[in-house]
């Protein structure tokens, strides 16, 4: 069945300009600016004002339609990412070998040493916008930046680049991992 | 309610009819019949009333104030009392054709 219409909006805050051209959609504010295409989905978007996004699909079917509220939802996460930016922080988990990261070219890359005390020496770089730095907690770092996809990925490269081979990895927990995703301003 | 700004198929709204044996003129949307076709008039184009698919039909950005379903006589002397042929010759659209003919 096709749905006549469906729509969802977007509300962009105060401080943060957002502009729409062709399915291009440009946010800008205090921690930066953030470009996203959607050029390969079928949806209308369109600005309603000067502070509201506009995302509409017209006899959409039930796949379609659901690219109209992950559209808004990847808005979303621009503007949050534009206000309060992301911060994922990892934790190396080990049971008899330290983990040993350092983190180079100014928190663009890691390299992480020791992992199950093996020899390799695992290098990890940072996708652009994406910064790395060690916490004042033991066997933490911190990673930041604005993308929250550029963000998520860099973690998770980190985190597959410590993965146990051959072993029980029921029993070999050893690794970094993920610990805590909030935003780099703190929200209240 | 937030609206969109597209030109919308509704009662009322003037449209261009593009291809088939009524090339050229101009006829008014009375009714929707699905979601494809809808039912068209123009007594004063040359429009007989009958059903076209919207694929035919290029939006104008004329829009009357009729009720749905207005009869071909009550419509004609919609279409003049509300001028729909001064607005529509009027646009850059209508002189670029004119222009083209030359």
């Amino acid at each position: 069945m096709k749905e006549l219409h469906t729509s969802q909006t977007v509300k962009i805050p105060k401080g943060v300009s957002a502009s729409v051209k062709a399915r291009k959609v440009i946010i800008k504010g205090p921690r930066g600016t953030l470009t996203r295409t959607f050029r390969h989905l079928a949806v209308d978007i369109t600005m309603v004002g000067k502070n509201t996004v506009m995302v509409e699909k017209w006899f959409g079917k039930h796949k379609e339609l659901a690219a109209v509220r992950t559209v808004c939802s990847h808005i979303e996460n621009m503007i949050k990412g534009v206000t309060k930016g992301f911060l994922y922080k990892m934790r190396s988990v080990y049971a008899h070998f330290p983990i040993n990261c350092a983190v180079q070219e100014g928190g663009g890359s890691v390299e992480i040493r020791n992992f199950l005390g093996e020899k390799f020496v695992r290098k990890v770089g940072m996708l652009p916008g994406v910064s790395i730095k060690p916490s004042t907690q033991k066997d933490e770092f911190i990673l930041e930046g604005n993308d929250i996809e550029a963000v998520s990925t860099s973690a998770a490269l980190i985190q597959q680049s410590t993965t146990v081979k051959n072993k029980d990895i029921r029993k070999f927990l050893d690794g970094i991992y993920v610990s805590e995703k909030t935003t780099v301003v703190p929200s209240d | 309610m937030v609206l969109s700004q597209f030109r919308f198929v509704e009662v009322g709204r003037v449209a261009y009819i593009s291809y088939g044996p009524d090339a050229g003129k101009l006829a008014v949307i009375v009714d929707v019949i699905d979601q494809n076709r809808a039912l068209v008039d123009g007594p004063c184009s040359g429009v007989s009333r009958k059903q076209m698919n919207f694929k035919a039909l290029e939006l104008t950005s004329i829009v009357m104030k009729i009720p749905r379903g207005l009869r071909p006589g009550n419509l004609r002397k919609a279409w003049e009392k509300q001028e729909v042929q001064k607005k529509w010759d009027s646009t850059t659209w209508a002189q670029k054709i004119a222009n083209k003919k030359k």
